[in-house]
């Protein structure tokens, strides 16, 4: 009896010790990063501005203004639509931590799906975080969720029903922000963050939005630029002005009837003309192997490399690996071509900007060179 | 005498000018219709590489025989992209039997083909090669980025059908070819 009882409190304080780690490692994940705007910014908000119902929601993400005081075009970059897309989210910081505006305004904001911040998607053994060494020191940044946290929607339905098209999706896309544009004040979580994006686009009168994101390398649509029909020809040129930096890109047009999506919804609802971009990122990929939060910022996958010797796929992936500073490189060379196509061809405003590092410059210095 | 004599000077004059002008008509000639195979957004930078060159052409993505009126060269951009389907709203199928029709009429109406295949890596895998195998092989000049014939999938084909193909390393160096062909 006393040998049974000694093995119950062991295995009761292993359970204990196993939980309360988990529990502190999940609770960790709600501290959001330090982000270190340049001394450019001229206002902080964040998206309950724009519907009221995300107050004190881990909905409310942050939103930066770079307004240069001068006339020129609104520009809208979001990263963190999915937080497991980490360039997207790392791009952004680098606009806000080194952004100078010139001629019209930047709007930023870099976790737009804040929620999917809190938590991973389960099943798939993904780190909760990933540092980089920067000037300041090592600074951690979470590795979240495509999705929001079920802890703030719950249940998913069985099958989703995007609003208002009525197109049904997978249940688990209910929380997945990129399928809840235009959203609804009044709607479901991911709905209400949709919806108050939507509102920043008119209320600020955006010109330019610009969605980062990243799919795995077996994906057909990475390194590509997808734009709505009516900025095919800025997507177009961009995509010719990249090749100058020897940067391959495809063009991708937005699908009319696939709702829902951002190049979709803001390019139909609002005046804005919408672009997505899309980098390779191994870790999101199924054939990986160890999943850590080196493999966020090396993207070098011995399985893909694998994959790739043995031409057991048609897969786009360098045996080099597809490293962060180059993932970022190539969103922030691409905001850049997609920005100089748009001031080439719009004959009464403008956007200028300095002080964001090329392409080249993340490659030779490092994602790290350019974060405070 | 006389008149024989003028006879023979226009003779002359008339088949050195018929030979000059013969020498200075290009094999591929304007007006220029640009179509894609598998509706990928290549067809958009086509257009625009043509644009830049001054040449007489349109862009129908989706034409039929009724855009060939008046057409003296076809050039199609293969490349399959489930987004520009979806943009189009027709199936795989549907692209697929456009594009043999397209073909088929070129070919009735003695119009000549060009394959453009600009997308590199990304246009090719099986669902991309179903549209470069029908245009290449229905092609008598290919332009290809060279990226898209790392495995000489083009290349085999260019020679096996003793066509012309020109192989360059970007979308932009396309340009030189094109501009050959049209002079």
């Amino acid at each position: 009896m006393k040998k049974h009882l000694i093995i119950a409190i062991i295995i009761l304080v292993i359970v204990i010790t196993l939980d309360s780690i988990s529990a502190i490692e999940f609770i960790a994940m709600k501290s959001p990063e330090k982000l270190y705007p340049e001394n450019s910014i001229t206002k902080e908000a964040s998206l309950s501005e724009y519907c009221s119902n995300l107050k004190g929601t881990s909905g409310d993400a942050e939103i930066y203004f770079f307004d240069s005081g001068n006339p020129g075009a609104t520009v809208l970059v979001l990263g963190g639509t999915h937080p497991n897309e980490s360039a997207g989210f790392i791009s952004a910081v680098v606009l806000l931590e080194n952004i100078i505006p010139k001629e019209g305004k930047f709007i930023i904001i870099p976790q737009a799906c804040s929620s999917g911040f809190t938590c991973t998607d389960p099943m798939e053994g993904a780190p909760e975080f990933f540092t980089l060494k920067t000037k300041s020191g090592l600074r951690k940044f979470r590795y979240g969720s495509r999705v929001s946290s079920p802890l703030d929607q719950w249940p998913d339905p069985l099958v989703y029903s995007q609003y208002p098209s009525g197109q049904q999706l997978s249940g688990f896309e209910t929380r997945n922000l990129n399928r809840s544009y235009p959203g609804r004040n009044d709607g479901t979580f991911t709905e209400e963050v949709g919806f108050a994006i939507m509102e920043l686009i008119k209320k600020e009168k955006v010109d330019v939005a610009i969605d980062l994101h990243e799919a795995a390398p077996e994906i057909p649509i990475i390194n590509a630029i997808i734009v709505h029909e009516k900025c095919r020809d800025i997507g177009a040129s961009a995509v010719l002005n990249l090749e100058f930096d020897n940067l391959q890109y495809a063009l991708e047009i937005s699908p009319k009837k696939f709702r829902g999506l951002s190049h979709r919804e803001w390019g139909d609802g609002t005046e804005v003309l919408p672009f997505l971009m899309e980098t390779s990122n191994p870790i999101q990929g199924r054939l990986r192997g160890r999943t850590n939060s080196e493999l966020i910022v090396s993207g070098k996958d011995e399985q893909y490399e694998r994959a790739v010797e043995t031409k057991s796929f048609r897969i786009s992936y360098e045996l080099t690996g597809e490293p962060l500073s180059i993932r970022v490189g190539r969103h922030i060379q691409g905001i850049k071509a997609i920005l100089d196509s748009y001031n080439d061809v719009s004959k009464d405003k403008k956007i200028i900007f300095e002080n964001i590092p090329s392409y080249d410059d993340l490659i030779k210095n490092g994602v790290e060179t350019y974060l405070k | 005498m006389k008149f024989l004599t003028y006879a023979i000077l226009i003779f002359f004059f008339t088949a050195i000018t018929f030979s000059v002008s013969n020498a200075q008509t290009p094999k591929y000639q304007q007006p220029i219709l640009i179509s894609s195979a598998g509706q990928s957004a290549d067809v958009i930078l086509a257009g625009l590489l043509f644009k830049k060159l001054n040449l007489e052409y349109k862009t129908v993505n989706l034409a039929k025989e009724s855009d060939l009126k008046g057409i003296k060269t076809l050039v199609i951009v293969p490349g399959f992209s489930s987004k520009g389907l979806g943009a189009a709203g027709i199936s795989r199928e549907d692209e697929m039997n456009r594009v043999v029709e397209l073909i088929n009429s070129a070919k009735e109406k003695k119009i000549r083909i060009v394959m453009l295949h600009i997308g590199g890596n990304a246009r090719r895998g099986n669902q991309s090669d179903n549209f470069n195998k029908l245009v290449a092989e229905s092609s008598s000049y290919m332009i290809v980025v060279s990226q898209g014939d790392e495995d000489k999938f083009f290349s085999n084909t260019a020679a096996d059908k003793k066509v012309t193909i020109k192989l360059v390393e970007k979308i932009v160096d396309a340009t030189g070819p094109i501009k050959e062909l049209f002079n």
